[in-house]
């Protein structure tokens, strides 16, 4: 248990500082490779690497909204649609992180496996 | 484990990756715009509060430092050191509150929404090339370049576009590029010249010909010219009738002969007919302060980003405060110290069709004055998203581009196939010159200067100065024709239909200084009959003119804020002289029918009887003319004018007209059609809003709404304003048009101008910004706010929010 939570910590901290470099998908890329280089196992790999990309995507973004108040979300969360639910946003927004996230960390788990 | 076994995740993950990094028809690419450090979360902006800040940007190209102060509405006020420097920040700091709009803009003028939409776009882009949008461009800006100055701010302000976009990255890029998935291209000068080139398509592209020429050929020349007279039975033109002609007309040229043409097209949607605007001017001898005040509000399709964005531009010879249009350097409405100008459409007829004769099937040569003459073929290239290029070849006869060829299907119903298009758009021409003189315009003389280089689309500009002239030049460039010369479609073949010269500008329809001791115009007929020249046969219906000029007469002491309720007149002149005409004709015990009597005739947001009124009109339009005028879907016709129609209710009850052909065996009356079309409108009320009640308040019939540019983004326009108004109101407020732009200035002696103004939306384009649409709700009350009129950029004032130097790089 306490290696699942130190890993999402490596994967959310080092997710955060790439996300403010590079392109979108490297945060997926570097979840890959921290999978890799630590060997994680590929089982239960998918469940850690979502965790760690919704809790990222949706604490950056709520940091981002509580900085910066404006009616994007509120706009956006209609558009989507999602009724204009900001709450459901952050939850969308949190799926797919994790959904990137969680994929690339059992890519990267699965390629070291022997 | 097999390889195979070890990578297929690593493949599913990439395909994932990759589907949600693209955008999928209208959906966006789901990964990176929802990322909180890629996607829309960052373009969130946070209101300023408390102290203004200061802040330094170094930008490329900048001559000297150029000072820049924010005031509470988002507003630049511009201070630089040189001309070079003063439109190099303008571009910059435009760019980077309105970028998206400014290239979507000019994508569209250009026809290449298909580059970012795909082939949905294809027909309009086509539509806008064939015209000759691009070939229009290109000839004014050779005629742009021309002038120095204009040079030198046309293409510092490309300069300073580009140094915002070099500047963006995929993180803050606005956001419509993130949600349509592109990126912006370079600026370039030629694209000014395609939005400028827009405004014509905007404002000077309306053609009946193709209707009227159906008209012709359905019911013959008689009755074409009595159901479509060419001067309305009620009018208040815009130069008063009697002025003197300070001129010698040229000669006029002799008429084509009769032409029937072939007329016919297919039909589709139109645009909106609703665009017009106001503007005037009252001398000193009408106001409480003895100064002249200058009003205007300019009425266009209403969006967001706005179509304005307000600005102050002050360099050695010039300070000026006014709006301009993003993509374009100059303010284009606005005033100085000295003297302040407004603009308001010009109907007049600059756009003509003539039935091209090709030699065969290569149309390489058609006939004209007794000759194959050659044409000359463009070749316009479409990159398509997602898709191939699409070559199209436009052929070219000395008139213009033939649009559509007879075998095609016309993009919009009022275009004929198999005609050349003759269109003041597609002359060299010098607007941006104009522009850069009256920003610095002094008195009189110097505005008279600056409108000689003025070709399209006409304006009525409007004119006040601090020595106490007003004045009205309805300008531009005119065809010199016959009368009524291409009031139907005309013969290709034949030298005479040709334009043969223009009008001289000199002899453009003006007037200063008048008796009556104000100039105004609302689109309606520049001049009476007396006029040597002709102009056109329909401007826009007379009420808003005819309501400002009985307003104007019987106003004094005048202030800026008695003008400021005129421009929120909310009067239905229309009504004072139909209603009781169309009441004497009906009998109904419905309690709408007393609603209508108790009606005080203001289209206020509450008001019901506006709402019965106008929604009547509208059926008794359609009860009266469609039976005839619109009864082969094929065969689009004109239908007569409201003018008409009121003409034939109180002095033809027995004409023709009124019977419904399509009903065998029972000939109507005017009585019929009346009442029948009355209680057909109350039919169509009760059903969309249900019983007699404050449901039927006008502004929920009306349904006024400032649209995003992207067509169905609701979350990003605002819909339901509760205002009046109407179409031949002067608040000329509608369902999708309206005030742009109002603004009214008092002009001083040795201080100040005092300028207010608003437009319905903001300064920003960013949805993400509190000043994305800040001023509507103001705007929708009839407020103004108070323009901000610096002459330091160190001058204190508690408006100021944000403070900003452009120094050199």
């Amino acid at each position: 248990m306490k290696y699942s939570l130190g890993l999402m910590l490596v994967i959310v901290v080092v997710g955060a500082i790439i996300g403010m470099y590079l392109p979108w998908y490297a945060m997926g890329i570097s979840a890959a490779i921290i999978a890799y280089v630590l060997g994680m196992k590929t089982k239960g790999s998918f469940v850690i690497g979502f965790a760690a990309g919704f809790i990222l995507w949706v604490l950056a973004a709520y940091y981002t909204a509580l900085g910066h108040p404006s009616t994007l979300p509120s706009r956006m969360a209609s558009l989507l649609p999602l009724k204009g639910q900001v709450s459901l946003l952050y939850v969308v927004t949190g799926i797919i992180g994790g959904l990137t996230t969680g994929l690339w960390v059992w890519a990267g788990a699965r390629l070291r496996q022997k | 484990m097999n390889l195979v076994k070890k990578v297929f995740p690593l493949l599913i993950t990439l395909c994932v990756t990759y589907v949600l990094s693209n955008s999928w028809g209208t959906i966006p690419p789901f990964g990176k715009f929802l990322s909180p450090f890629h996607g829309f979360w960052v373009n969130a902006e946070a209101p300023e509060t408390g102290e203004p800040t200061d802040e330094n940007l170094q930008i490329p190209g900048l001559q000297k430092p150029v000072k820049v102060v924010y005031d509470e509405m988002g507003i630049p006020h511009i201070f630089a050191e040189n001309d070079h420097d003063l439109y190099l920040a303008q571009g910059y700091l435009t760019a980077k509150d309105r970028l998206w709009q400014m290239e979507f803009q000019t994508h569209f003028a250009g026809g290449r929404i298909s580059e970012i939409v795909g082939d949905k776009g294809l027909a309009s882009d086509q539509f806008q090339r064939r015209m000759g949008s691009v070939y229009g461009a290109e000839q004014s800006f050779e005629g742009m370049k021309a002038d120095p100055q204009a040079k030198v701010a046309l293409e510092a302000y490309s300069d300073g576009v580009n140094a915002y976009i070099n500047s963006l990255d995929e993180r803050n890029l606005p956001l419509e590029y993130k949600l349509l998935n592109y990126s912006p291209e370079p600026w370039s000068p030629i694209k000014s010249a395609l939005f400028l080139k827009n405004m014509s398509f905007v404002l000077a592209s309306g053609t009946d010909d193709l209707k009227m020429t159906n008209v012709l050929r359905q019911y013959g020349r008689e009755v074409a010219e009595d159901l479509f007279p060419n001067y309305p039975f009620e009018e208040s033109p815009i130069i008063p009738s009697g002025s003197p002609i300070d001129f010698k007309p040229v000669p006029i040229p002799a008429s084509p002969k009769d032409f029937m043409g072939l007329g016919s097209a297919m039909k589709t949607p139109e645009k909106d007919p609703n665009i017009g605007s106001n503007n005037w001017a009252v001398s000193g001898n009408k106001t409480v302060s003895g100064m002249p005040i200058l009003a205007n509000d300019p009425h266009l399709t209403l969006s967001l980003p706005s179509i304005w964005y307000q600005v102050q531009l002050v360099a050695p010879g010039v300070n000026v405060y006014g709006s301009t249009m993003p993509g374009t350097p100059n303010v284009i409405t606005g005033f100085n110290k000295d003297i302040a100008w407004g603009v308001t459409n010009v109907g007049s007829d600059v756009l003509d069709w003539y039935q091209v004769k090709f030699k065969d099937a290569s149309k390489l040569e058609y006939w004209h004055g007794g000759q194959w003459k050659k044409t000359k073929l463009r070749i316009e290239t479409f990159k398509i998203k997602g898709k191939k290029d699409f070559v199209d070849t436009v052929f070219f006869t000395h008139h213009g581009p033939v649009v559509y060829l007879s075998h095609e299907k016309a993009f919009k119903s009022n275009i004929p196939v198999g005609h050349a298009l003759r269109w003041i758009a597609h002359e060299k021409s010098q607007e941006l010159t104009t522009f850069y003189k009256l920003n610095r315009a002094k008195n009189y003389a110097d505005y008279t200067e600056a409108l000689t280089y003025y070709s399209a689309p006409a304006q009525n500009f409007v004119f006040a100065s601090n020595e106490g002239d007003i004045a009205l030049w309805v300008n531009g460039k005119f065809p010199l024709k016959s009368k009524l010369q291409g009031k139907y479609l005309m013969d290709g073949t034949d030298p005479a239909a040709d334009w043969q010269g223009f009008i001289p500008q000199a002899h453009n329809p003006h007037v200063k200084n008048p008796v009556r001791g104000f100039v105004s115009s609302a689109n309606q007929f520049s001049t009476d009959p007396a006029y040597p020249y002709y102009l056109g046969w329909q401007y826009a219906p007379s009420e808003r003119g005819r309501r400002i000029n009985e307003r104007l007469t019987a106003m004094s002491k005048i202030t800026i804020d008695s003008l400021r309720g005129l421009q929120n007149d909310n009067y239905n002149i229309r009504a004072r002289k139909l209603l009781p005409l169309l009441l004497a004709q009906v009998d109904s015990k419905d309690k709408a029918l007393d609603e209508l009597k108790r009606w005080n005739l203001q289209n206020s947001a509450e008001s019901v009887g506006a709402t019965i009124f106008e929604t009547w009109v509208l059926t008794l339009q359609s009860f009266l003319w469609d039976d005839e005028f619109d009864s082969d879907e094929k065969v689009p016709m004109n239908r007569p004018a409201m003018d008409r129609t009121i003409h034939l209710v109180e002095h033809e009850g027995a004409a023709r007209w009124w019977d419904n052909v399509k009903t065998k065996n029972k000939k109507e009356t005017m009585r019929d059609i009346i009442s029948g079309s009355f209680q057909a409108a109350l039919d169509t009320l009760k059903k969309h809003h249900g019983p007699l009640g404050a449901e039927w308040a006008w502004h929920k019939q009306k349904e006024t709404g400032v649209r995003h540019l992207i067509p169905g983004m609701d979350a990003l326009s605002r819909l339901h304003i509760p205002v009046g108004g109407g179409g031949s109101i002067v608040n000329a407020t509608t369902t999708r048009t309206g005030p742009s732009w109002r603004f009214i200035v008092e002009l001083s002696k040795k201080g100040t101008p005092k300028g207010f103004g608003i437009y319905p939306g903001g300064q920003s384009g960013n949805p993400g910004s509190a000043h994305y649409d800040d001023l509507i709700d103001t705007w929708a009350k009839g407020e103004l706010k108070p323009l901000l009129y610096l002459d330091q950029p160190t001058q204190s004032s508690n408006r100021i929010r944000k403070k900003l130097t452009l120094s050199v790089q």
